[in-house]
């Protein structure tokens, strides 16, 4: 169980040292607890404090990785059930299934199609993490070419799904044959041949997936016998499909390993939402559920750019750190194809102002040139407070912008909790009318109309 | 550029402010925003010539079509003669039968034990021909065998006075000797001051503590520990900004540093002199001074420049500032005593709080303990000696009177307790120096505020309540707004101007502000070491305002927590104690650097937490109700009038 | 190897709440709709009772919609300027309520005609929002509440800046209020607080949390909902309120649903991505929390109730499927 701050205080030497190059051993301590610093960083802890502290560290769901090529995928080390308690640490992974039995031409353009998708999400390149692959034919060789055509389409992380040692094997060979460092996942182990599955997996050291016959009792039992044969690294099949037993299993999964700290489920999880939904329409929403509640690795089983894009999005948002809100990226954002003659307004790249100020002027239907200035994704009133939204720093955005050559008046509108800048705006922004608008973004249809008139 | 009344000419360059050649002809505006065009107190007339406004947030079209202009805002573009109206005068009367308390001494106070001052009489072998030691080796040598004290270390404009003095004195001198201190506690001794006689009856420090509203000055007889004489005055800073963040930008403007400084210092020098005359002293006579505040006073006394302290990440240029001599500060007292400022520890929680949190028992005690300034800072300290946690919550200065309409300091005429009736509506209140009331300060504001809440006048949200059957309810030029006193029972002004005493729905906006934060800084604080707060077992108030409130009135608004009330103890300025104690004592002194390096501060600004909390505790009482089950109590059951509150409204 | 499935025991659970009035308690429904009552979590039927599914909402407005996505007006172009025939294409597009939102440039007269009109044309418990615009919210909601006496309508919004007049008009004929903060769980409580302390029964106020649609801040929405969801389980009385949300209006503002040119290759095909965007929107609101959705595309509609259905199934035995 984690401790509090107060809590692994109690275990440091409390001389305030300051050699961890924290003012003090409760400030370290603190950090600890948020997991943002490292008790090696401390030089004088005890031998009995560091058993204890590291009993109480370990993460509860372990983290997995896949990789290949420089890519990597990661899952796990997730420490809360709801993201407002911290934060939701490693993004799950969304890969695209084809089978064997496809056509290999068709198995080679939708790899392609995966790994050339990406789409941009207020700045940043979303995009999915890799192809799976599953043995259907039962023949190693069929698989092994198929994996070949997919590795010749795409160098992201792979999942090789089979049961079928053998077969599997092969995939696992054409791979690691070609490149070092590769690691896919094995899905995989059974009550049936989880040992022979468990030697691959172990052989090879790639992490292994175990799908029980029943509930989570048979699940657990699997993991341990999997653990036994001495495969650290495992991806649970939470054994069920459908919308309300994906939710209820993956629920007492993920309860179990933080709350009880259960160790044979505290690893991530992976699932088919295809396998659980009528039709590709059902699929999205169905992934969009395993994202948010507890997915560790998602296998969809149709690609289509119109429901990539949402999930992707949907991914990003869930993840978001609640302590961290995402940052606009600053520059010039075009609002209903605005002329010469539109308004420009400035504000903080906090991306709640931003949404809030863009959003109402949408909406309004008019149409202006809207500046986000870098005030370190912080609200209007704060960064001004804090000297990072300043008469120099709006002067600067405004320039930097260039947005000078794209309009014919100079007009400069600031929010409203800043009007006391207006004065110094005008010196640093000289030859520009600084107007001074609303406080609150719901406000700016109605002043925008108004300068209208 | 030529200033009336007072027909002051002076010569400045195109583009300067109106402000800034007020300054250069030594025309004192006053510019409590510090000068960034927000508070429009230095509005002046343009009487004649080219000025351009870079902003008039305060002033109206009216104002502007008369000539108003402010001088912080206001470009000079040519030749211009500008009309400065009469200055309000910052009221000078703050010492009330309430502050000067009598001081005792905080403990069992041995001078050769504690106190590493010293004033030794020493009756030197004058030199012959015969003797030929020199006058230096001379001295010491008499320390060394009269007094067993060696080692003794000078510096040259000591040297330079001592032949005569010695000589004046013939050979007969008190040794003044600073046998060591904090920033070299094993000494050498350094000769402090030679005085001619036999001066050892008596030795003197002074305990300063650098207040943003008000600066405090204890005389300390080092000898006894008891305060002779303690002073209070307004910094006179005030003109200048009236919280730190102004002051912090007028430090960054053109020499304001150096003007703040120079202000702090004046402030300082009347009350040393005033202190030194009471006690029928020089002020060269006091020896030491141990000096405590916030940090970012500290920073203006020593002309450190303050910047970084407002931006982010709000770093000091330094928290430990090192031992300097009087002298070399411009501090008016002995020039070759040392000034040791107290230790912070952050931007927020400074000297003030340091010494505060060891002057209050807090550092010393195993309780869980809550230590709070309710003041413009809201510095809130948790712990007990093992820990302790602090954080700032900048609550603005509300609690002080600033920025309410009807706001004003604990000055004779402020009204400082109110009761409503619940079913009339019809205040009751008392006044400071009982009479006509002039406006109302913040142990009123705070009073006047739980009273129209547990009344109904106020919502939970701090909305007035329009529909309720009185006039003192009204919608106002500023909003909605009570009436707290008809203009003919004030003393507002002549008998033409008089003008109604309102509270605003503006003003009562900044209240909850200033209590939401307090309350969530002490909830955070409590929830970032995974402390329950209910486990809290005694809460410390200070600061100046501390010693005011009206616990069941600062319960009932959520200002503090809802606790027993005898966990309370209001403890006045602890920070000028502190620093009393700090003077008196090397051991107090080490235990408050101790205190510094133990107390782990946390920027609530990092803190998302706090935003949470400060939303919660916007609400009267709190969000939650169930943290303030008295006033749930009172909420449904309506309250029993107190014996007290009859009286009052009988009388 | 036994596994002990940790079940919490929430001493708090959502309050019912009924829209709508049949003839018999004075109204002129067919049904009424109940939303609340749950001791636990979003469909985690292993630990408690969710006795009313989330009910799904259709908003209508008073006259065209001008400033509505393209999409959604050649969808509806038959009835879009007719409101009774939109809110009985509403009925057969299955909604379970419908939300009508009056118009900034309605008369008392429009607006009143319109929800007469709408409560003739259908059997659906109905909302009604005014405009947006707090003076002329007033203006038209207290008229809508004395037309439509008897039917307990849910009026809205309520907001901070604006319920008395709301409130005054739901207490005076026995309507329901909605009740919208944005995005803060504070915020969210206080407002039922005050509008409770108004003299309005809590069993008579919806909570609207607001969110923002996917990609445009529904992470805050998300949360915001979960930790109101998760306080009323803990026994908060005051944030025991069935939470209702607008996925519908907020996902058709993000340009992904409202626009179809002009927009980057990647984002694929309008009307799917459309119809995604409007649906996780909504799917995702549910799953932190939402008893009640009012949506905008009949195609959501039908995919956000079997959902709602799928979610509400009790969890059997895992189907095994062969790999």
């Amino acid at each position: 169980m984690a401790l509090s701050g107060l809590e692994i205080y109690k275990l440091l030497p409390r001389t305030n040292c300051g050699d961890c190059d924290f003012p003090t051993c409760l400030a370290f301590a603190m950090k600890l607890a948020a997991k943002q610093a490292e008790l090696a960083d401390c030089p004088y802890v005890t031998d009995e404090a560091k058993v204890e502290l590291e009993a109480a560290s370990q993460p509860p769901v372990r983290l997995i990785t896949l990789s290949s090529n420089g890519h990597k995928v990661e899952a796990g080390n997730e420490t809360v059930l709801f993201r407002h308690e911290k934060r939701f640490f490693h993004k799950c992974g969304l890969f695209v299934r084809v089978k064997d039995t496809d056509d290999l031409e068709a198995v080679k353009n939708v790899a392609s199609e995966v790994d050339g998708f990406t789409v941009d999400y207020v700045g940043l390149d979303l995009e999915l993490d890799g192809m799976a692959v599953e043995a259907a034919s039962g023949d190693p060789d069929t698989f092994a070419e198929c994996v070949e055509a997919v590795r010749s389409a795409t160098e992201k992380p792979l999942i090789l799904i089979g049961s079928d040692p053998d077969v599997l094997k092969a995939g696992v060979a054409s791979l690691t044959a070609k490149a070092s460092g590769t690691v896919p996942l094995l899905y995989g182990a059974t009550p049936e041949n989880w040992e022979s599955m468990a030697a691959l997996a172990k052989k090879a050291d790639v992490p292994l997936g175990v799908r029980p016959g029943g509930g989570l009792e048979e699940l657990a039992e699997l993991t341990e016998q999997v653990k036994g044969a001495g495969v650290q690294n495992i991806v649970l099949d939470p054994a069920a499909r459908d919308f309300a037993g994906t939710l209820t299993r993956m629920t007492q999964m993920r309860r179990l390993a933080l709350k009880k700290n259960f160790r044979p489920l505290g690893y991530p999880i992976i699932t088919f939402p295809g396998e659980g939904a009528e039709g590709p329409e059902e699929e999205v929403v169905l992934a969009s559920q395993h994202i948010a509640k507890y997915g560790g690795f998602i296998v969809l089983d149709h690609f289509s750019q119109a429901s990539a894009y949402p999930l992707l999005v949907f991914r990003e948002n869930v993840f978001t750190d609640p302590q961290e809100p995402i940052q606009v990226e600053p520059g010039l954002y075009e609002i209903n194809d605005p002329t010469p003659d539109s308004p420009v307004m400035i504000t903080t790249n906090f991306s709640i102002t931003y949404f809030s100020v863009a959003n109402e002027v949408e909406s309004a239907g008019v149409p202006g040139w809207l500046i986000v200035a870098d005030a370190e994704g912080m609200s209007v009133l704060t960064a001004w407070a804090a000297g990072e939204f300043d008469a120099d720093r709006i002067a600067k955005s405004v320039n930097a912008t260039g947005v000078a050559d794209k309009i014919d008046h100079q007009k400069l509108v600031i929010p409203g909790h800043v009007a006391v800048l207006s004065g110094e705006l005008e010196e640093e922004l000289p030859g520009w009318d600084i107007l001074v608008g609303p406080r609150e973004a719901v406000d700016l249809p109605a002043f925008l109309k108004l300068g209208n008139e | 550029m030529r200033f009336e009344p007072t027909d002051k000419a002076v010569e400045v360059r195109a583009g300067s402010l109106i402000g800034e050649a007020a300054h250069e002809a030594g025309i004192d505006l006053n510019m409590p925003c510090g000068g960034q065009g927000r508070c429009g107190r230095c509005a002046v007339i343009i009487e004649d010539g080219t000025v351009r406004r870079r902003s008039s947030l305060r002033l109206s079209d009216e104002d502007i079509a008369k000539g108003y202009a402010l001088a912080c805002q206001t470009v000079i573009e040519g030749d211009a003669v500008v009309m400065v109206p009469p200055q309000e005068k910052i009221e000078r009367r703050l010492t009330t039968d309430k502050t000067a308390a009598e001081v005792t001494v905080p403990f069992d106070y041995d001078p050769l034990r504690d106190q590493p001052l010293r004033a030794v009489y020493l009756e030197i072998e004058p030199p012959s021909l015969a003797d030929q030691t020199d006058d230096w080796s001379r001295l010491q040598r008499a320390l060394r065998r009269e007094h067993n004290i060696d080692g003794v270390e000078t510096d040259l404009p000591m040297l330079r006075r001592l032949g005569s003095i010695l000589r004046e004195a013939d050979w007969r001198v008190t040794a003044v000797l600073e046998m060591d201190a904090y920033h070299r506690p094993d000494g050498p001794p350094r000769l402090v001051d030679v005085v001619p006689g036999n001066r050892t009856e008596r030795l003197y420090g002074v305990a300063i503590d650098i207040g943003t509203t008000s600066n405090v000055v204890y005389l300390v007889d080092l000898l006894s520990g008891r305060v002779e004489v303690q002073r209070v005055d307004y910094n006179a800073q005030i003109a200048r900004g009236e919280d730190v963040i102004s002051r912090i930008i007028y430090a960054g403007k053109n020499d304001g540093l150096g003007e703040l400084q120079s202000l702090v210092l004046k402030t300082l020098s009347k009350l040393l002199e005033r202190v030194a005359k009471r006690a029928r002293i020089e002020t060269t006579d006091i020896y030491k001074a141990t000096v405590s505040g916030n940090s970012t006073m500290l920073h203006l006394f020593l002309a450190v420049p303050p910047e970084s302290i407002r931006l982010t990440p709000y770093i000091t240029t330094v928290n430990q500032s090192p031992a300097v001599m009087a002298g070399e500060l411009g501090l008016d007292i002995n020039p070759n005593a040392t000034v040791d400022c107290l230790p912070g520890v952050a931007s927020y929680v400074g000297a003030d709080i340091t010494a505060g949190v060891v002057s209050s028992g807090m550092a010393d005690t195993e309780k869980l303990t809550l230590f709070m300034d309710i003041g413009t800072n809201g510095e809130t300290v948790l712990g007990t000696r093992d820990w302790l946690i602090a954080c700032a919550c900048s609550a603005g200065p509300a609690f002080e009177g600033a920025g309410v309409e009807h706001g004003m300091r604990a000055t004779l005429g402020a009204i400082e307790e109110v009761w409503i009736h619940s079913d009339t509506f019809e205040p009751t209140y008392r006044v400071i120096g009982e009479r006509e009331p002039k406006g109302i300060c913040g142990s009123g504001l705070l009073s006047l505020l739980a009273e129209l809440f547990v009344t109904g006048i106020l919502d939970k949200s701090g909305d007035l309540q329009l529909d309720l059957d009185t006039p003192r309810i009204r919608e106002g030029e500023h909003g909605d707004e009570y009436v707290v006193v008809w203009a003919d029972e004030t003393d507002t002004g002549g008998l033409a101007s008089k003008h109604d005493i309102v509270i605003t729905e503006v003003d009562i906006d900044n209240l909850l502000r200033a209590k939401a934060a307090i309350y969530a800084g002490y909830t955070v604080l409590a929830e970032s070491v995974g402390v329950d707060p209910a486990l809290v077992e005694q809460v410390l108030i200070g600061g100046a305002f501390g010693q005011y409130i009206n616990i069941e009135k600062a319960i009932q608004i959520g200002l503090l927590p809802d606790m027993p009330w005898e966990q309370f103890h209001f403890l006045g300025n602890t920070s000028v104690r502190g620093s009393y104690m700090a003077l008196l004592s090397r051991n107090v002194r080490q235990q408050i650097s101790e205190a510094a390096g133990r107390m782990t501060y946390l920027e609530l600004s990092a803190d998302n937490t706090f935003y949470d909390q400060f939303t919660s505790a916007l609400f009267l009482p709190h969000t939650d109700i169930a943290q303030f089950p008295s006033v749930e109590e009172i909420l449904t059951n309506g309250r029993t009038e107190t014996t007290e509150r009859e009286k009052v409204c009988a009388a | 190897m036994t596994v002990e499935i940790p079940v919490e025991k929430w001493p708090g659970q959502v309050r019912e709440i009924t829209l709508g009035a049949t003839a018999d308690e004075g109204g002129t429904r067919s049904h009424t709709v109940t939303v609340g009552g749950e001791t636990t979590l979003p469909f985690l039927h292993f630990e408690g009772e969710i006795p009313h599914p989330p009910v799904v909402g259709i908003e209508i407005a008073s006259r065209r919609p001008d400033d509505w996505s393209p999409l959604l007006l050649e969808t509806w172009s038959d009835v879009v300027d007719d409101p009774a025939a939109w809110a009985k294409a509403a009925e057969e597009a299955g909604a379970d309520i419908l939300l009508l939102t009056l118009s900034l440039e309605d008369s008392v007269d429009d607006a009143t005609s319109a929800v007469r009109q709408v409560l003739e044309a259908c059997d659906l418990p109905l909302i009604v929002f005014g405009p947006g615009q707090a003076d002329k919210d007033n203006e038209l909601i207290v008229p809508v509440a004395e037309e439509g006496a008897g039917e307990r309508l849910v009026l809205g919004v309520c907001e901070e800046k604006n319920y008395r007049t709301i409130v005054a008009a739901a207490l005076a004929h026995d309507h329901l209020v909605n009740s919208r903060t944005p995005m803060d769980v504070n915020l969210a409580k206080q407002l039922i607080i005050l509008i409770h302390d108004m003299g309005l029964p809590l069993e008579q106020i919806l909570m609207d949390p607001t969110t923002g649609a996917l990609g445009y801040g529904i992470e805050y929405g998300y949360s915001v909902m979960e930790r109101l969801r998760l306080a009323a389980l803990q026994g908060d009385s005051m944030t025991q309120q069935p939470m209702l949300v607008t996925p519908g209006e907020e996902a058709w503002k993000a340009k992904e649903a409202k626009v179809g040119d002009d927009v980057p290759a990647e984002w694929g095909d309008w009307g799917e991505r459309a119809i995604n965007w409007e649906t996780l929107t909504a799917t995702s609101l549910i799953q932190s929390g939402a008893d009640l959705v009012v949506l905008r595309h009949p195609e959501t509609v039908q995919r956000v109730q079997k959902t709602i259905d799928a979610l509400m199934a009790e969890a059997g035995e895992p189907e095994l499927v062969a790999a």
